[in-house]
């Protein structure tokens, strides 16, 4: 019940601020005003171009090998409680991380010049 | 759990193959080798299990493997191997990447066996992930072709949905019962409640999505039809069998206890499955989507096996999910010979390609449950371990009885232009011998498990 009262609190003061901050505020409308803002430079063209799919491959290989290291600390903050056992099971999975990484090596998805 | 490794490292070991060898023909040679080698591994297990073996549970408890998993994922690795004698040369064809396809399917496999094994809510999520991810590749391993680019994106979306749904029902669950591992789950200590109730509710919507049950089926005619059609296969037979198995797995064991609870909502959603599918199939001009929305129907009677909470449920979806493979695809291998994929593709084919016609027929026939082939036994097992229930299912079982004589109408369309009309059935590819000694094979395998569906239950205990 707290909770519901509090929800339609936060609602209620979103939608009265922003109902008086439309009412009072004064309106110039300008056509500048509708133009992306790009830190005051004028903006050129469009910003959905074909890109090379070679941004996209990085991106996502640095995805991969962020979550591998994203792996290693609760290893390492439990490095002494899990063991020798713990250890092959972290190498076995550097293992077939490394098997990973060195087929996009051989497959080419890091060569940037064609 | 040698074969749960083995399916892993034979996927990287596909992988590394693409990179040394340049001869597709190669490539399917080599998955041949590693699906028989596959099999036997399994095999061994399930000889171990027989001869008296306890099997231990694994990793703490999160794996553990009983007779009915290990006979499930020999049959699915055997039937794999059909799959890659019947469609090697069709699965050359969609890209450059042959090594690569061989290995997700190998990945699939992985992902099945943990779905048959698993012992804890985690690895039905992994499993279920691991499972699905080749998929969205493989829907879309025809980069060229926009279909398929829309069929992989329209289901790596919707995937990813609905294992959101899934993992919000999972840790629902985890609220209510403080664990994830499902032997532990006491549904009388705990009150069933409104947490618990959601969270079977999710789990229960993100699996029907998995295996395509009405009315979260939108993306399977789309998918199916856009994906190419060797993997269209894959993905209509031995995934969506796996997935059965959890889902049935999940709720006759874990939670059938409370199934007084879950049976209605379940049984509206079988009731929606196999209307919507068979309706909506008979109006289809291409085959392939026939296919599509004949495996939502299909998907309708496995739900049955999950509906009755016994143990013929159990007997009845290995017997359902061999016969239903086994006859897709062939269907689809046979399908994927001729250039013309609607029903006019087919007019005279009996006259020009009898042993093809001949084969079609039999799967065709097993799909839609007539006598002396596997299907009627697959629908028979399924529909008595409902009726041993009780009455209460009495309505569905009638209502499914009609569907299914709906579905032999469209089946039996694709007969009608095989046998009945005239015209020049074109190959897109020639038939080899090869070809026609595994087709004959998929259709005895069809009769023998019509004539004694036993020898599939011989491998169960108790």
């Amino acid at each position: 019940m707290p909770v519901a009262v509090q929800l339609l609190i936060a609602i209620g003061f979103v939608a009265i601020m922003m109902i008086a901050s439309h009412l009072l505020g004064p309106k110039r409308r300008t056509s500048d005003k509708l133009i992306n803002f790009e830190s005051g430079i004028p903006s050129i063209g469009n910003a959905r171009q074909p890109m090379a799919v070679k941004y996209f491959l990085v991106a996502i290989l640095f995805v991969l090998f962020d979550v591998e290291v994203i792996f290693f600390y609760p290893y390492a903050v439990n490095f002494r409680a899990l063991g020798t056992e713990g250890f092959y099971a972290v190498l076995m999975f550097v293992a077939f991380f490394f098997c990973g990484f060195f087929y996009i090596i051989k497959k080419g998805a890091l060569k940037w010049e064609d | 759990m040698k074969p749960l490794i083995a399916s892993a490292v034979f996927g990287v070991i596909m992988m590394f193959a693409a990179l040394s060898v340049k001869e597709k023909k190669t490539f399917t040679l080599l998955a041949t080798l590693l699906l028989v080698l596959l099999t036997g591994v399994n095999i061994y297990e399930l000889m171990h299990i027989m001869n008296g073996e306890i099997p231990e549970a694994l990793f703490n408890g999160m794996l553990k493997y009983g007779s009915f998993s290990i006979w499930f994922n020999t049959l699915m690795t055997g039937i794999a191997l059909l799959y890659v004698l019947l469609c090697g040369k069709h699965i050359e064809k969609v890209g450059q990447h042959t090594g690569e396809y061989y290995g997700l399917i190998f990945f699939i496999l992985c992902g099945a066996n943990l779905l048959s094994g698993y012992n804890n809510l985690l690895i039905l999520f992994l499993g279920i992930e691991i499972i699905s991810i080749p998929q969205y590749i493989l829907a879309g391993s025809d980069k060229r072709n926009l279909k398929s680019s829309e069929a992989s994106l329209k289901y790596f979306l919707m995937g990813a949905f609905s294992t959101g749904i899934l993992l919000m029902g999972i840790a629902l669950l985890y609220g209510a019962m403080h664990t994830f591992d499902v032997s532990q789950f006491n549904f009388m200590e705990h009150n069933v409640d409104a947490m618990s109730l959601g969270g079977i509710f999710f789990i229960m919507v993100a699996l029907g999505f998995k295996v395509s049950a009405a009315p979260m089926h939108f993306w399977t005619p789309d998918v199916y039809d856009g994906a190419p059609t060797p993997f269209t296969a894959i993905m209509a037979t031995i995934v969506k069998a796996a997935i059965f198995v959890a889902f049935l797995r999940l709720f006759s064991e874990t939670f059938g206890g409370i199934s007084q609870h879950w049976t209605l909502v379940l049984s509206i959603v079988t009731a929606l499955t196999l209307f919507v599918g068979n309706i909506t199939a008979v109006f289809q001009q291409s085959v392939k989507r026939m296919l599509a929305y004949s495996s939502i129907a299909q998907a309708g009677f496995m739900l049955f096996a999950v509906l009755a909470v016994n143990a013929t449920g159990f007997k009845g979806i290995i017997i359902y999910a061999v016969a239903y493979s086994v006859a897709t695809i062939g269907m689809f291998a046979v399908l994927m010979k001729l250039k013309d994929y609607t029903y006019d593709g087919f007019n005279g084919l009996g006259r020009k390609h009898p042993l093809l016609a001949f084969t079609a027929t039999i799967f065709l026939l097993s799909l839609a449950g007539i006598p002396l082939t596997g299907g009627f036994f697959a629908k028979y097992f399924v529909l008595t371990a409902v009726m041993e229930q009780g009455t209460g299912m009495m309505w569905l079982v009638i209502f499914a009885l009609l569907m299914a004589a709906i579905s032999a109408y469209y089946y039996f369309k694709v007969l009608m232009a095989m046998y009945f009309k005239k015209g020049e059935p074109e190959l897109a590819i020639e038939v080899t011998t090869g070809d026609r000694f595994f087709l004959g094979l998929a259709a005895a395998a069809i009769i023998v498990i019509g004539v004694a569906p036993d020898i599939l239950l011989a491998w169960l205990k108790n």
